[in-house]
């Protein structure tokens, strides 16, 4: 433990020492993308519930759902507009913060990223006709509406992620005597052995934060006694989303592990606590890496497992940390620690999302007496967002010090304008406001009642 | 033609269509200002109503131009990003409030003190970007951005984009966005036969429109004074759209007195949109003034090939959308609140 915390100091004082700006920077950066990463998921999900709510109402003539479309499609409004914004924020800080890396491989990753400014305009587009057309478009044409919002939301997310799965694969492009871009192939620096497996993690992660943070939300809102039909109907909707692709995640997981077990092992082995290259390597639950000592005490040990997870094989090599010189080490206890968090929810939220669904399929208790499952759902919402940025936070701090790996690093890519500092605490003000203004603003559209013709009761 | 050259007019499209709809969305906020001491709910009922569902996809245009820009000219990004670190980190402070702030005063229904909070941030936050926005424009146009040939950046990131000629294009883009706004308000109150507000919007136009006039004069001398470069490519080649400029911005006045609103929306549409063309073609081929070109800044052929392949094909996707809700917002008449 003591180890642990003084590498961190240690490690700190390194950031410092290579160059005045690179941890305001790196810290604006995370926390902006930390920000934006959870609005940016709502903006992926919540589409696919209203559009399953409103056409619902469209198929029964359900009130109901009509009034459960409509109302997340305000909130939606005002997450879409915060995302919109904080995503803003982050292109212009791409080339503020990173100016050398926007320089040197801005032209590799510009086609996703212009591909994603087309998805997003879409976006953008059907979000304005959805929210305003309800009385301009006939019910069927207003549904199809929705349906692109939807698709570009998660198309975007596609393309941007390819951004960051080319800055962890980097192909498609050689590099001169000088440094200097030569013979650079867009389509397949964008299509890198990474994208695939991080792509499909991340979406299939953003439609969990969605379904469990709803499913947390009405579940408080059942718990304080509210418990109507269109409070029960949207949790449920959500819970089905949430707990779906839990279940989906565990392969996908498992996918993307094996692709960062060949194509980043450096990164795998910090995940995993793994000091010593080995055959039956272990699989750590817990446990906290200890740089000094080299070795990951505290941990539950699975024998083999490590090698079964990465390459489907007990007796498959797994390389260590020690095997890479050390200043290629990523902070490995932050990246173990986070790693474990992310798992572990990720298996806790599978269990919820199968516990989910028995009680909604065949439990015969009201919904009231199903107190514990209640609090479940509520702790499960802020549990997906911590699993998600743990994430985050495995695939970028497990990177460093490279911000494209093996080509640049971070500390060479940050800007030389000074006042950076200012700009982080500036940042963080705004972002506060931001953060309260949301929180307040959806408090009040909960507040707003119900119309007559939605039973509540 | 050259693929740096087919990307340079697609940027100088994506800025005018910017200038054209983002600027009048920020032109709404400004006014919005003005109608705060007048306190009249049916007026900015038609404000919000106006801007409520094109906002969104109008500010995509700017995000639009930030991705073709570091994609196709990393240098000039590079460099760009470097001189500008502190007005462009403003107009970022203006975009996020500006957006935010509309969204939070338009959902905080009945909140008395709260709304009239985010009113308020809203309004001041739509005022910042475009200022910021045209220093930005300023300092480049004048020659004065200490870029050199190389792309690198050998000024003072704190004082030396604080021109004479960027404080004038500051007020100059400002004044402009309220005159698309007034305009564009001016017919949309008229469509949905508001005759009172009709007349009180063709006033404000009016009034703008006139001061625009003046300080476009002013401004046809600053550059004379202030950017002799730029003088000489408005002199020598981009004289017709600046001529072109200067009629269409008579025409609208001349519309607007007449009550020819839609007429007069499209040439304030037309003067505005070749100010952007005029100054491109007056420095061309110049990216980042004064020495940066579009050659010596562009990304490799094959990315700038592959980014036309997809401009194309997103432009299939993106034209009919486009399409459609401005027709169902801007040219189909309404009386309600749709929301």
């Amino acid at each position: 433990m003591h180890g642990a915390r003084h590498l961190t100091v240690g490690h700190l004082m390194m950031l410092l020492a290579d160059s005045a700006n690179l941890l305001p920077a790196r810290l604006q950066m995370a926390f902006t993308l930390g920000f934006h990463i959870i609005f940016a998921c709502i903006g992926m999900g919540l589409p696919i519930l209203i559009v399953l709510a409103e056409w619902l109402s469209l198929r029964n003539g359900d009130p109901v759902w009509r009034t459960l479309a409509k109302r997340w499609s305000k909130g939606f409004a005002v997450l879409f507009a915060v995302g919109a914004v904080s995503g803003t924020v982050l292109s212009f800080e791409l080339g503020l913060l990173w100016p050398e890396f926007m320089g040197k491989f801005g032209p590799v990753v510009g086609l996703p990223f212009t591909l994603e400014g087309f998805a997003f305009f879409t976006e953008g587009i059907f979000v304005g006709i959805y929210l305003y057309g309800w009385n301009r478009l006939a019910p069927f044409h207003h549904w199809l509406c929705g349906l692109p919002i939807a698709l570009a939301g998660t198309m975007s997310a596609w393309f941007v992620v390819t951004t960051n799965s080319f800055m962890n694969c980097p192909q498609g492009f050689q590099l001169d005597a000088d440094g200097k871009l030569l013979d650079v192939q867009p389509w397949t620096a964008m299509l890198n052995p990474a994208t695939g497996a991080q792509t499909t993690h991340m979406i299939v992660a953003a439609y969990m934060v969605t379904g469990f943070l709803v499913a947390s939300f009405y579940a408080w809102e059942i718990l304080r006694g509210r418990n109507g039909l269109y409070q029960r109907r949207a949790l449920t909707l959500g819970v089905l989303l949430g707990g779906f692709f839990a279940l989906v995640q565990g392969p996908v997981g498992h996918w993307a592990g094996h692709v960062v077990a060949v194509t980043q092992p450096i990164k795998l082995a910090a995940m995993e606590g793994q000091w010593e290259t080995e055959t039956y390597a272990p699989l750590r639950i817990g446990g906290i890496p200890d740089p000094e000592t080299k070795t990951t005490p505290y941990a539950i040990e699975i024998p083999g497992m490590l090698s079964v997870l990465a390459y489907d094989n007990p007796a498959a090599e797994v390389q260590g940390l020690n095997a890479f010189p050390e200043d290629l080490h990523p902070p490995t206890p932050i990246v173990h620690v986070a790693f474990q968090i992310m798992v572990g929810i990720g298996t806790l939220l599978i269990f919820i999302g199968l516990w989910s669904g028995y009680l909604l399929k065949w439990g015969k208790s009201a919904w009231h007496e199903r107190r514990w499952w209640l609090l479940t759902l509520l702790a499960s919402g802020p549990l997906t967002v911590l699993a998600m940025e743990a994430g985050w936070t495995v695939t970028e701090v497990g990177r460093q010090p490279w911000i494209v790996q093996g080509f640049l690093r971070t500390k060479d890519a940050v800007t030389q304008a000074p006042g950076v500092w200012f700009i982080f605490a500036v940042t963080m003000s705004i972002y506060l406001v931001l953060t309260v203004g949301c929180i307040s603003v959806l408090r009040i559209l909960a507040k707003q009642p119900m119309p007559e013709d939605a039973d509540v009761a | 033609m050259s693929p740096e050259l087919i990307v340079g007019i697609v940027l100088g499209a994506a800025t005018t269509l910017y200038l054209l709809f983002g600027g009048a969305d920020f032109g709404a906020g400004i006014w919005e200002i003005n109608t705060a001491f007048q306190s009249n709910e049916k007026e900015r009922k038609l404000l919000y109503h106006a801007i409520g569902p094109v906002w969104e996809a109008n500010h995509i245009w700017l995000i639009f131009v930030l991705v073709v820009l570091f994609a196709a000219f990393p240098l000039a990004f590079q460099a760009l990003c470097s001189a500008f670190i502190i007005p462009a980190f403003l107009v970022l402070v203006g975009i996020v409030f500006r957006g935010a702030g509309y969204v939070f005063r338009a959902y905080s229904i009945d909140s008395g003190r709260q709304q009239q909070f985010w009113r308020t941030l809203f309004a001041g936050a739509s005022a910042a970007a475009p200022f910021f926005l045209g220093a930005i424009a300023g300092t480049l146009a004048s020659g004065d951005s200490k870029i050199n040939a190389a792309g690198v950046y050998e000024g003072n990131y704190l004082t030396d984009w604080i021109t004479p000629m960027a404080l004038f294009t500051a007020f100059f883009t400002v004044g402009l966005c309220c005159y698309l706004a007034a305009v564009f308000l001016t017919r949309e109150a008229e469509h949905s036969g508001e005759v009172e507000l009709t007349l009180v919007w063709r006033q404000r136009a009016l009034a703008t429109g006139i001061w625009m006039g003046v300080l476009a004069a002013v401004g046809l001398v600053f550059v004379s004074l202030e950017a002799p470069e730029l003088a000489h490519g408005f002199a020598t080649r981009a004289w017709p759209l600046v001529a072109l400029s200067a009629i269409c911005g008579t025409g609208s006045l001349l519309l607007l007195l007449w009550r020819k609103y839609t007429p007069a929306a499209a040439c304030t549409m037309l003067a505005a949109a070749n100010i952007i063309w005029g100054w491109g073609i007056a420095q061309y081929p110049v990216i980042a003034p004064p020495f940066l070109t579009l050659a010596d800044s562009k990304a490799p052929d094959s990315v700038l090939w592959a980014m036309i392949g997809a401009v194309a094909a997103g432009a299939v996707i993106l034209g009919p959308s486009l399409a459609l809700l401005f027709y169902l917002f801007k040219l189909t008449p309404s009386d309600s609140a749709d929301y």
